[in-house]
């Protein structure tokens, strides 16, 4: 028996997208509320829930957690067409050996495989996105895919202040190929701007350095110009009308709000249309990011998932894609959507798999805080006493095979299949 | 005997005050200024942006956000904003 017949799009672009987010999370007012931050704050947040990872997740089993079911659906001749495997992260295990060989394994991927991880902060995703496109597009090796997972862990705690809410935990997984049925990309339509700052690093694997002000500036200045480098290579590109929707790298909804009046302002749109603009354009890629936190560079795939499986999109149309990562790079690239896009993305289960996350209270957040610092340092030997934890994984609904991370042997991370 | 202030800077002075009230309407005038940050006045990250954003936009100036993020108190912003409407 074959599937439903499906149109096939033309050109280059996501083939497939999913997420995955965890087993846990904490509402946002009662993380506020055991921290003794100002409720006031949550408004301009517009966050509700982050996810938190159990000590049994890691970089590496969110990544193949994300991407296995958008695997499990090729067949094993399409599954070998997986020529490139990149994994994006700053919740790299090793200085040496890259996430993307302990997800090659679990994934069970071809070994006729070129694997790489690359890291630039919250933008290293769509570097890679868009170099693997550019190589798909080349023709080298017609009908190759490219698998593209973005994965991160978060480090942060109450020294993190109001940043600590938005942090978030997860992977999103993008198939790459010439059947784009979830976005074919516009070749040749992007626009850049980058260059050195230091808004927010990761030097330890155990804590985050944020200045808050340096960040949001940054990636503020950094849209307006990569639209500008954008605008000047497609003709007549206008942010109020080229895009029936745009999607952002969402660290908190509240930031792409401001992003989103700033450009408009810039454009010239009048001050009264930006409420009703902001929530036909805007709002439908805001959910999924307000109820799990920033994914790092997983973030802006996060919130074009949370579009296409909104409702929003029930015809063709043009996203606009707006990617920033601190440090700082960046890029505003577009694509074509249509109904179809939104029925694959949805199969995915997506809404289902984040509202099944058990909510702890504060004082399980804290008590798995101090477990989870201890994700990324490198230690010889580790034991991970999942048993502790899997009382609260069990409150998770909808519950499916998982990778879960065991502990560490001899330096080698160890995994199984729960 | 004290300097009255330069009609630009007296005006900057002005414009900030009316901005800053415009995004937190409870602040009273007379904290608007000095050694005081706008997180001072209780001015989250999301109201700094919009304050930074509305003041070069309505000085009209083409600085990026960024060279305000060392900006140590509101008397250095209007010192800023001053100079980047001279060039």
């Amino acid at each position: 028996m074959t599937g439903p017949e499906r149109s096939r799009r033309t050109g280059y672009g996501i083939e497939a997208l999913n997420v995955w987010c965890g087993l846990a999370a904490i509402t946002v007012p009662e993380l506020f509320r055991g921290r003794g931050l100002d409720p006031s704050r949550i408004e301009n947040l517009m966050m509700t829930r982050r996810s938190i990872g159990l000590p049994f997740e890691d970089p590496v089993t969110n990544a193949v957690n994300a991407a296995r079911p958008v695997v499990d659906a090729l067949s094993p001749q399409e599954r070998a067409r997986i020529e490139i495997l990149v994994t994006s992260t700053e919740s790299g295990v090793d200085y040496s050996k890259s996430v993307s060989s302990y997800v090659h394994k679990y994934l069970g991927l071809s070994r006729n495989c070129r694997m790489i991880e690359v890291k630039q902060a919250c933008f290293g995703a769509t570097a890679a996105v868009q170099t693997a496109v550019g190589y798909l597009a080349s023709g080298v090796s017609p009908g190759a895919k490219a698998l593209v997972i973005a994965t991160d862990v978060a480090v942060v705690d109450e020294a993190a202040e109001y940043s600590e809410p938005a942090a978030g935990h997860g992977a999103a997984a993008v198939l790459l190929s010439d059947d784009p049925r979830v976005m074919a990309m516009d070749l040749g339509a992007f626009g850049n701007y980058s260059y050195e700052t230091l808004d927010s690093a990761r030097p330890s694997p155990r804590f985050d350095i944020a200045d808050v002000d340096r960040s949001l500036f940054a990636y503020l200045d950094c849209l307006s110009n990569s639209f500008a480098d954008y605008a000047s290579r497609v003709e007549g590109a206008d942010v109020s009308t080229t895009f029936d929707h745009l999607v952002m790298h969402t660290p908190f909804a509240g930031l792409v709000k401001a992003a989103h009046r700033k450009l408009m302002r810039e454009s010239g749109r009048p001050a009264a249309d930006l409420q009703e603009d902001f929530a036909r354009r805007v709002t439908p890629s805001l959910r999924y990011p307000s109820t799990v936190g920033n994914l790092c560079s997983g973030s802006v795939y996060l919130a074009l998932a949370s579009l296409l499986d909104s409702g929003a999109v029930t015809e063709a149309g043009r996203v606009g894609i707006f990617s920033y990562g601190s440090g700082c790079s960046s890029e505003f690239f577009s694509g074509t959507v249509d109904e179809q896009s939104a029925a694959t993305v949805s199969a995915m289960g997506i809404a289902a798999h984040l509202e099944n996350r058990a909510d702890l209270a504060f004082s399980e957040y804290t008590e798995l805080l101090e477990e989870n610092l201890k994700c990324l340092v490198p230690v010889q030997n580790r034991t991970i006493d999942s048993g502790r934890w899997e009382a609260v994984a069990r409150r998770a609904g909808g519950r499916k095979e998982m990778l879960a991370f065991t502990g560490v042997k001899d330096y080698h991370r160890q995994y199984e299949w729960r | 005997m004290t300097l009255a202030p330069h009609p630009q800077r007296a005006a900057t002075e002005r414009l900030v005050r009316e901005v800053v009230r415009s995004i937190l309407p409870g602040v009273s005038e007379e904290l608007i200024g000095g050694k005081r940050h706008l997180k001072d006045l209780g001015a989250d990250s999301v109201d700094r942006v919009e304050i930074i954003g509305l003041l070069i936009e309505r000085t009209g100036i083409s600085t990026p956000m960024s060279e305000f993020s060392d900006v140590p108190d509101i008397e250095a912003m209007v010192d800023l904003l001053c100079r980047e409407q001279q060039r």
